[in-house]
């Protein structure tokens, strides 16, 4: 072995040893994206299976007229169950698992940016998702369909605990769709390789930016929507009960302003995808990149003005229903000027038809279908006519199916030789694409027609001579003809890693960084992380991957024994800083396992227990927080600390301000839901009643606020003075800080108990105390933040040198301090002055 | 980079101004008609859609200008360039978005 070659195995041995897993059963402790990202694919492929044994269930029953192999109440549970996990057990954490294992490969860079928040958010995906489908072996599964519309939902017709495992359940597992999303948008704006501007980010990273953005501001309706009605299952409060005040249409707002986006949430991942693939097997870059990025954007806010599209049958004054379905159609525009740019590079490039371009080929077919349906279903008096008829069934696979399945499977073979270091089979991948795809169409194009002979969704059996037969016959024989394709293809992954033939590097001949590392992948992914001044970088430089694992790029070293890689401008991507990176840790399973806890003390109404968990939560999760920045256990001040770039945790805006900054905006989104809920109810709901005084004692709660606003005033001069260099009184000001912010909490208390709320036979008052509550922990928790950081400034972690961590609560400080006075103008002035 | 043609909120900020928009189109179409119904027989010829289409102009034109403003744009670097150009691009769709959703108050009454 030459000198050069021994430098390199060293260098890698180093490299190796700093950022493997842990062996054995320590494995649960990874948080490495690609080992999370991968389980992340694998139990999204489980649900998957889970989920579509259930529609074969259903297919079974619907194949002749009046069967009863399965009875009402189980064939509820069955729809219910396999849109929920579909939706939300399947699509979005695979895809989600899709771009936190290919992310940080696209961009150049060793990991997420988070990477403990990764794992724990797969913990809470798993323990939730095994939560919700225990439900379903016990048969007290829900039964109220996948958007569990009050008040079918609600505890007067659905009283078993069925409701409850979908709301506790899918509001755990969403944890893992928040973390993921806030961890992904940090990454692709903070860890770019350096030079990646945004003018040459890969177009899989623009379609994971804009899907992530939606999660943050998509979610949070659901989320409250979802805590509102398990207070009201489970402690009486009325929020969507006629008789106290509260409205069931608010329900159904809140589900759809998560619902609607959430299908652009699956399909932007799916078509970041096929703006990935088609160029490469096209061979040339592709066409208009400046008119999909803009097509993203657009999509990514329009998608969130059509929700109402859902509830056209509901009552709504016309020109309301016009404006949505102006909306609704509008989103066509970004669809297709994507449609045309695959088109376009399709037509103008040398196509190579491998076998994910079949499966490309198959989602342009049936998601331009399934589209064009779309744009039927916008115009209100064509909705009122097919409303509920296996027409919408048959439109929405067309979208999902065609818009997520097919993309994501031409992604999975695509990628399958970076995880495998093999090829996939040809032979079992193109039946598997035929079976699927003819099964497919023989399914559900058929049911257009069902549903446009009337045939209602979610009934369990129809009447023989209804015209209906023969087309539900088809559809369940097309089913499983899909069934026997999805089997192969699962097969044909199965056998892929002992019979697939060695992948050469870079198999597909592509353009993007992720083929540069080697394979089967490594932890760290490169040795050494490149200058990116292209958007082609492996077509413009072939030797690049060679030339990154023999060292000869940037950071290839490593110092006390930590994973680092670059922070870079969310901009021009030039190298601002040094992100250094925990290691394995245990605390994401011990807070999932906790939550977990959490989770099933208030399914089995264990109060206690829950509580109980909650303080075991608080406390990992807080130790958690604690092993940061200057921490012996993260990166301690070292005299030898490199300076040009410095580490992270010695600059004042590192990642962590991003992921915080990203975080009150999802929370500001939940808190928007709030007042959306406040004002709707006020205004539309039949039978709303306010006191003609105000409940809440307004002096005290004015001294609250001044005691916050003293608060954030301090704060913010000790974080000037932090900036300046320095901190003398930090430690004294955050403890005055901290003091402050607890007796604006303790007042709040005092209001709390002073007012008398009756929030079980109000929905007035439910609602101002679900706000006082929200208030109240957000004032709690800055004030526990703030003594926490005054410890860490005795002990050493926080300084004029480290002065990173009071510069990432300090937005959190500001948001409380927002949410106070704009919840006192809206709950309790602006009703005063009315 | 300061708040120049090239920042990149531009990219954002057109579509934040339409979803705003949306929003009060939407709920102010409500509230008013909650407030204050106007008569069902006067057709579009109402108060609430005499009063938003021309403030629904106003916005439109806003974001058109913007649009016109980042197109004109002297940068010669690519990425600035590419920043200007595509915010301006988004401004105008905005606009076109803007408009496209506020055309239904000329033709129906805003409360049945």
């Amino acid at each position: 072995m030459s000198d050069r070659q021994g430098d390199k195995a060293q260098l890698h041995a180093q490299f190796e040893r700093v950022w493997a897993n842990l062996p054995g059963v320590g494995t649960l402790a990874a948080v490495n994206h690609t080992s999370v990202g991968l389980r992340f694919i694998v139990t999204g492929l489980f649900f998957f299976l889970v989920g579509g044994v259930l529609a074969m269930l259903m297919r079974t029953q619907l194949a002749l007229p009046e069967q009863n192999i399965v009875g009402p109440e189980l064939y509820s549970q069955l729809f219910t169950m396999h849109g929920t996990l579909m939706m939300f057990l399947f699509a979005i954490p695979i895809l989600e698992g899709v771009a936190m294992y290919l992310i940080p490969k696209m961009i150049g860079a060793r990991d997420l940016a988070f990477p403990r928040l990764g794992a724990m958010g797969y913990y809470c995906y798993l323990f939730g998702g095994l939560i919700i489908l225990s439900s379903l072996l016990l048969n007290i599964a829900p039964n109220s369909g996948w958007f569990m519309y009050t008040p079918l939902s609600s505890s007067t017709f659905s009283p078993g605990p069925g409701s409850d495992f979908w709301l506790l359940g899918i509001t755990f597992v969403e944890i893992s769709s928040m973390t993921g999303a806030i961890e992904l948008i940090v990454s692709i704006l903070r860890t770019r390789a350096n030079g990646m501007s945004l003018r040459q980010m890969p177009l899989f990273c623009w379609y994971i930016l804009a899907m992530a953005l939606m999660i943050v501001f998509g979610f949070p309706p659901l989320i409250l929507a979802s805590i509102l009605l398990e207070l009201e299952r489970a402690a009486g409060m009325v929020f969507f009960e006629v008789a106290g005040g509260g409205d069931p249409l608010l329900w159904q707002h809140l589900f759809w302003m998560f619902g609607h986006p959430e299908v652009y949430i699956i399909f932007l991942p799916a078509a970041g995808i096929v703006s990935t693939l088609i160029p490469v097997f096209a061979r040339r870059p592709i066409v208009g990149y400046r008119w999909i990025v803009l097509a993203v954007i657009v999509m990514g806010f329009i998608s969130f003005g059509l929700w109402v599209h859902h509830m056209f049958t509901v009552g709504i004054p016309q020109l309301a229903q016009a404006f949505f379905s102006m909306a609704s159609m509008l989103v066509a525009i970004p669809t297709t000027i994507q449609v045309f740019a695959w088109l376009a590079t399709l037509w103008t490039g040398r196509v190579v038809w491998s076998l994910p371009m079949l499966w490309i080929l198959g989602f342009l077919i049936i998601f331009v279908a399934g589209g064009l349906t779309g744009v039927m279903l916008a115009l209100v008096p064509f909705n009122w006519q097919v409303h509920d008829t296996h027409f919408v069934v048959a439109h929405l696979h067309y979208v999902l199916v065609g818009g997520m399945l097919f993309p994501l499977i031409a992604g999975l073979y695509y990628w399958l030789p970076h995880v495998s270091g093999r090829m996939p089979s040809n032979v079992l991948g193109a039946w598997a694409f035929w079976l699927v795809f003819i099964g497919f169409n023989v399914t559900f194009l058929l049911m257009h027609l069902t549903g446009l002979l009337g045939m209602p969704r979610r009934v369990y059996t129809y009447e023989a001579g209804l015209g209906w037969d023969w087309l539900n016959l088809l559809s369940t024989f097309g089913g499983f003809i899909m069934a026997v394709g999805i089997a192969m293809f699962l097969l044909d992954i199965g056998m892929h890693f002992r019979f697939g033939r060695r992948a050469p590097r870079n198999p597909w001949a592509a353009d993007t960084l992720e083929w540069a590392v080697a394979m089967p992948v490594t932890t760290y992914n490169f040795i050494s992380l490149p200058t990116i001044r292209s958007r082609h970088p492996l077509w413009d430089n072939p030797q690049l991957p060679d030339e990154i694992e023999r060292g000869e790029h940037s950071l290839a070293c490593i110092q006390h024994e930590r994973r680092e890689t670059w922070g870079s401008d969310a901009v021009t991507g030039r190298v601002r800083e040094r992100v250094h990176l925990p290691s394995n840790s245990w605390i994401p399973l011990q807070a999932g396992l906790a939550l977990t806890v959490v989770c099933l003390g208030l399914l089995l109404k264990s109060y206690w227990v829950a509580l109980a968990a909650v303080v075991v939560s608080a406390f990992i999760l807080l130790r958690w927080s604690w092993h940061n920045g200057g921490h012996p256990q993260a990166a301690p001040w070292r005299p030898d600390d490199p300076c040009d770039p410095s580490l992270h945790s010695r600059t004042s805006d590192g990642p962590g301000r991003w992921g915080m900054l990203l975080t009150l905006m999802a929370n500001g989104s939940l808190y928007a839901s709030l007042l959306f809920g406040w004002f709707y109810l006020w205004t539309a709901a039949p039978q709303w009643q306010a006191p003609e005084q105000g409940p809440l004692d307004l002096p005290l709660l004015l001294c609250s606020g001044i005691g916050l606003s003293l608060a954030v005033g301090i704060y913010h001069w000790l974080t000037r003075q932090l900036r300046r260099g320095l901190s003398s009184r930090l430690a004294g000001g955050l403890w005055l800080v901290a003091l402050l912010g607890a007796v604006h909490a303790a007042l709040l208390v005092w209001v709390l108990l002073a007012a008398e709320l009756n929030p079980t036979g109000s929905a007035h008052d439910a609602v101002l105390t679900v706000m006082l509550g929200y208030l109240l922990f957000h004032g709690a928790l800055a004030a526990l933040l703030s003594a926490m950081q005054a410890v860490r400034v005795r002990r050493g972690y926080v300084s004029a040198a480290l002065p990173y961590e009071p510069l990432v609560l300090q937005p959190f400080w500001s948001y409380t301090l927002g949410v106070f006075w704009l919840g006192l103008a809206a709950f309790i002035l602006l009703p005063m002055a009315w | 980079m300061g708040f120049s043609r090239t920042h990149p909120l531009h990219l954002v900020l057109g579509l934040i101004v339409w979803a705003v928009w949306f929003v009060v189109l939407y709920g102010g179409v409500s509230v008013a008609c909650k407030l204050a119904p106007p008569d069902p027989a006067a057709g579009a010829l109402t108060w609430i859609n005499t009063l938003l289409m021309p403030l629904t102009l106003v916005v439109v034109a806003l974001l058109g200008w913007t649009a016109w403003w980042c197109w004109q744009s002297a940068e010669t670097e690519p990425l600035r360039r590419f920043l200007a150009r595509t915010a301006a691009c988004l401004y105008l769709l905005s606009a076109l978005a803007t408009l496209a959703v506020a055309m239904p108050m000329l033709f129906l009454p805003p409360c049945i």
